[in-house]
C-alpha cells in the first residue's frame, strides 16, 4: 500500500512539475502589456506563432485564421484583407504589391510579385504630353491608376501554398467592415493631410469623410460598402474583380478621371510567381525580392556597408551616419540608371551585387565631406509621402510570410469605383518621368518599387522577418534596422524604434540629409561640418515608414514581434 | 419669498445680458473673405468647407500675396506648417514665411482684418508650426484653435498679451459656429 502510495506520490509529482514548466513557460509569454507610451521599443512575445501589421484589428484577423489551423500564408491573406478595411488609406484591393514566403518543410523561399500594371493603352511620353509640371495626372487623374494587383497576388499564394479558401481568409476583413471601429490618431492625421483629394475625388459624401469632413480621433467609422464589395468576391471569386461587375466599375471610375484603363486589361492581369533574390551580410543570408521591387538596392546597401567597421563606429555616430548616407546617394543613382520591370528591361542584378562593386562604392566615400557628384545619373525628386503598409506571419510550423502592400500615396489616387468602398492605387506615378530609361512608362509596364521584404538567416535558420512600408525611404531604412540589430545588437523594436535617416542623389547631385530630430546635437553639427544640408522631420516620422518584424529567437524558444510605433503597428502570437 | 423669485429671475437675466453682449463683444468679420494657411497645411481647405457651410462668399487661394487682398473685406489665416504641402507647393520655409509676413503687412495696410484659425490639433504643432503661429498671432482680430493644438497654452498667452479673443474648441467641425458668428453682424 505504502509503495502504490509512493508510486502515486511519484507520479504526482511528476504532473505537478510538468505542470509547474508548463505554467512558468506559459507565464514567461505573458509579458507586462505594451506600455502607455507607444514609442518606448517593446516585443510581442509567441512561442509558436506571430503576426505583426500596421493594426491591432489586422493582425486579430490573421491570429484568427492561424488559431483555426491557417498557415502563414492563409494568415498572411487574411491580415492583408483585413488591413484594406482597417488601414484602407495605405493598401487593398485597389493595389498591389509582393509577397516573399518561406516554406518550412521544403527549405524554400518563394516570391509572389503582384504588382500594378500599367494600361495597354499607356505610353511612354504620356506624362510628358500631359504635361509633367501639373503632377496631378500622375498622382490623382486616372491615368496614375495601375491595374490592380493585390487579389490576383492573394489569390496565387493561397492556391499555391495556403490551405483555405480565398471566401474563409476574407472573413474577418468582412466582418470588420460591417462591425466598424474606432478612428485612431494615425488615420485621423492622415485623413486630415489627404483631405483635398478625397474631397476632389471621392466628394463629400463619401465614406471616407465624416459628413464631408476629416474624421476626428475616437470616430466611429464603418464601410458597408467595401463589405458588400469583399462578399461579393468571397461569393464570386476574383474573377467578378478582374471580369466581371467590380471590373465594369473600376474602369467606368478611371476612364471618368481621364484615365486609359479598359476591362482587356483588368481580364489580362497576373500575379505571378518568382526566384527570390540573395544577398549575404555579416555571414547571415538575406532573401528579397527581384526587380521591380528594390531588394536589389537594400543588398546593395549592405555589401557596402560590409566594408565597414560600424560597430566600432558606434549607433547614432556621425561617422556611421555620414558613411550610409553616402552609400545611399550612390546605390539611388544605380537605382535610377538601372531599375525597371524585368519583363521589359535587363536590370544588370549580378553586376550590381557583385563586392567589385561594393569595393568600389566604398572606397568613392571619403571620410571627410560628401562627394561632389553621384554617378549613374538622373533620379527626379518627388514628395512622396510615407504609404503603404507591411505584415509579417509565422505560423506553428515554421511557415513565414513578408508582405508589402500599397496603393501608393495615401488614399491613392482617392478614386473609388462607385459603391465598392475601395481607393485604386495611383502606383503609375512610380515611372520615371523620363520616356526612356529602364523605367519609362509603358503598356503592360509595372513600375519600379521600393519595396523590399526580406527574410534573413543565420546559419541556415530563418531568424530575422521583416518590411516596411516608406516610398523610396524603404529599403535604406529596413538596411538600418537590419545594421541595428547585427552591428550594433539592438533587440528587433529597439532596431525599428531607432531614430532613422535619409538621402539620395538626383542628377548625380546632392540631396538633404533627413532625420528624426532624436539624434544627438553633436552628431548633427558634425553632419553638417561635413557638407550634408540637413532636414530636420519629426521625432517619429511617418515619412520613414512603419516596419514590422518578427525575430525568431531559437536560443529562449521565443519568437518576437516588432511593430512600428511611427504608424499603429501591433503585434500578437501565442 | 417674493424677494428672492425677483433676485434669482433678476441674476439670471444679468447673466444671459452677460453671456450675450460678451458674444456680442466678440469681432465681426465682414465677406468676401479671402483664405489661405501659413504653412501650407491641409486644414486650409477644412476651413473653406466650413465657410462655405456657414454662407460666407470666400475665395481660397493657397499662395495668396497682399496683391490678392484687393477687394477682400476679411483675411482667414489657417495656421500650421506641412512639410507635404510645402514640398507640393515648391516652397521651403523661409519663402512661406516671406509671403506670410508680405500678407501680414498687406492686410495692415488696407485695414483688413484677420482671423487665425488653427484646426490641426497637437500634430500641427512644432518648431516649423510654432514660427508661423507666433508671427500671425499678434496681427489677429480673434483665433479659433482645437483645443489639443493648445495644450502648452502658447495660443492662450499669445492672445492674452494682445488681449486678441480666443475661442477655443474640441473638434474641427465646431469651428462652423463661431465662423458663423463671426460674419453675422
Amino acid at each position: 500500500m505504502s509503495k502504490l502510495r509512493a508510486e502515486h506520490f511519484k507520479f504526482f509529482s511528476f504532473l505537478a512539475i510538468i505542470g509547474l514548466i508548463s505554467a512558468c513557460r506559459t507565464a514567461a509569454i505573458k509579458v507586462t502589456p505594451p506600455p502607455a507610451d507607444r514609442h518606448i521599443p517593446y516585443e510581442y512575445v509567441g512561442r509558436k506563432t506571430m503576426v505583426v501589421a500596421a493594426h491591432p484589428l489586422a493582425v486579430e484577423a490573421g491570429l484568427k485564421i492561424l488559431k483555426e489551423g491557417g498557415n502563414a500564408i492563409d494568415g498572411a491573406v487574411a491580415t492583408a484583407c483585413a488591413l484594406n478595411v482597417a488601414e484602407p488609406f495605405a493598401s487593398g484591393i485597389g493595389g498591389g504589391g509582393f509577397m516573399i514566403i518561406y516554406l518550412a518543410r521544403e527549405n524554400r523561399v518563394t516570391v509572389i510579385n503582384f504588382r500594378e500594371k500599367a494600361p495597354s493603352a499607356f505610353y511612354a511620353e504620356i506624362f510628358i504630353e500631359k504635361g509633367e509640371e501639373a503632377p496631378t495626372w500622375r498622382t490623382v487623374k486616372g491615368t496614375a491608376v495601375g491595374v490592380p494587383g493585390a487579389l490576383a497576388g492573394w489569390d496565387l499564394a493561397l492556391r499555391r501554398y495556403g490551405t483555405k479558401q480565398l471566401a474563409q481568409v476574407m472573413q474577418p476583413a468582412i466582418d470588420l467592415a460591417e462591425r466598424g471601429f474606432k478612428i485612431s490618431e494615425t488615420f485621423s492625421s492622415i485623413n486630415k493631410e489627404e483631405y483635398e483629394k478625397i474631397l476632389t475625388n471621392a466628394g463629400e459624401k463619401t465614406v471616407y469623410l465624416n459628413n464631408g469632413l476629416p474624421y476626428e480621433p475616437g470616430d466611429d467609422f464603418r464601410n458597408p460598402e467595401l463589405a458588400r464589395t469583399l462578399r461579393l468576391i468571397a461569393q464570386k471569386g476574383i474573377d467578378v474583380f478582374y471580369k466581371g461587375e467590380i471590373a465594369s466599375k473600376i474602369v467606368k471610375a478611371v476612364r471618368e478621371k481621364e484615365g486609359l484603363m479598359t476591362l482587356e486589361d483588368l481580364a489580362s492581369y497576373r500575379a505571378v510567381e518568382v526566384e527570390p533574390l540573395r544577398g549575404q551580410y555579416r555571414g547571415a543570408e538575406i532573401f528579397t525580392i527581384p526587380p521591380p521591387g528594390s531588394g536589389l538596392h537594400l543588398i546593395q546597401l549592405l555589401n557596402i556597408a560590409s566594408f565597414w567597421p560600424i560597430s566600432q563606429w558606434g549607433l547614432n555616430s556621425a561617422h556611421y551616419l555620414h558613411h550610409l548616407t553616402e552609400a545611399m546617394r550612390l546605390v539611388f543613382a544605380d537605382r535610377e540608371a538601372y531599375l525597371g520591370d524585368p519583363d521589359y528591361v535587363q536590370v544588370p542584378v549580378e553586376k550590381l551585387l557583385s563586392p567589385d562593386s561594393a569595393r568600389l562604392k566604398a572606397n568613392l566615400i571619403r571620410s571627410n565631406g560628401v562627394l561632389m557628384e553621384y554617378l549613374p545619373e538622373e533620379i527626379k525628386e518627388k514628395t512622396e509621402a510615407g504609404n503603404t503598409t507591411h505584415l509579417c506571419v509565422i505560423d506553428d510550423k515554421g511557415n513565414a510570410v513578408a508582405l508589402t502592400q500599397s496603393i501608393n500615396h495615401f488614399f491613392g489616387s482617392g478614386i473609388i469605383p462607385e459603391g465598392t468602398g475601395f481607393i485604386l492605387n495611383n502606383q503609375l506615378d512610380d515611372f520615371a518621368s523620363t520616356s526612356s530609361g529602364p523605367n519609362a512608362p509603358g503598356p503592360g509596364r509595372r513600375p519600379a518599387s521600393s519595396m523590399a521584404p526580406l527574410f534573413l538567416f543565420q546559419e541556415g535558420k530563418l531568424r530575422l522577418i521583416l518590411g516596411s512600408p516608406g516610398g523610396t525611404r524603404i529599403f535604406p531604412c529596413l538596411a538600418e534596422i537590419i545594421i541595428n540589430i547585427i552591428d550594433f545588437g539592438l533587440s528587433l523594436d529597439e532596431a525599428i524604434e531607432a531614430p532613422r535617416f535619409f538621402s539620395y542623389s538626383q542628377n548625380g547631385r546632392i540631396r538633404p540629409l533627413s532625420l528624426e530630430p532624436r539624434f544627438p546635437q553633436a552628431t548633427i553639427k558634425e553632419l553638417e561640418a561635413l557638407g550634408h544640408k540637413i532636414t530636420i522631420r519629426e521625432a517619429y516620422d511617418k515619412y520613414f515608414g512603419g516596419a514590422q518584424g518578427i525575430l525568431i529567437d531559437d536560443k529562449r524558444g521565443l519568437i518576437l514581434g516588432g511593430a512600428d510605433s511611427r504608424r499603429d503597428g501591433f503585434g500578437r502570437g501565442y | 419669498m417674493k424677494g428672492e423669485k425677483a433676485l434669482s429671475i433678476g441674476l439670471i437675466f444679468i447673466f444671459f445680458w452677460l453671456l450675450i453682449s460678451a458674444q456680442s463683444n466678440l469681432p465681426k468679420f465682414s465677406s468676401p473673405a479671402l483664405i489661405t494657411s501659413a504653412g501650407q497645411n491641409a486644414e486650409v481647405q477644412m476651413v473653406a468647407v466650413l465657410a462655405k457651410r456657414a454662407g460666407i462668399d470666400h475665395n481660397l487661394n493657397k499662395l495668396a500675396t497682399a496683391q490678392d487682398l484687393a477687394g477682400f473685406k476679411s483675411l482667414l489665416l489657417v495656421l500650421g506648417a506641412s512639410m507635404k504641402g510645402l514640398g507640393a507647393a515648391g516652397l521651403d520655409l523661409n519663402k512661406e514665411m516671406e509671403r506670410i509676413r508680405g500678407l501680414l503687412d498687406g492686410a495692415k495696410e488696407k485695414n483688413i482684418p484677420i482671423l487665425c484659425l488653427h484646426l490641426g490639433g497637437e500634430e500641427r504643432r512644432g518648431a516649423q508650426s510654432d514660427e508661423f503661429i507666433r508671427a500671425c498671432l499678434p496681427a489677429a482680430r480673434m483665433v479659433i484653435v482645437v483645443k489639443s493644438g493648445n495644450k502648452d497654452g502658447l495660443f492662450t498667452r499669445l492672445c492674452q498679451e494682445k488681449g486678441i479673443p480666443l475661442i477655443e474648441i474640441d473638434r474641427t467641425t465646431e469651428a462652423l459656429e463661431p465662423l458663423k458668428n463671426a460674419f453675422t453682424l
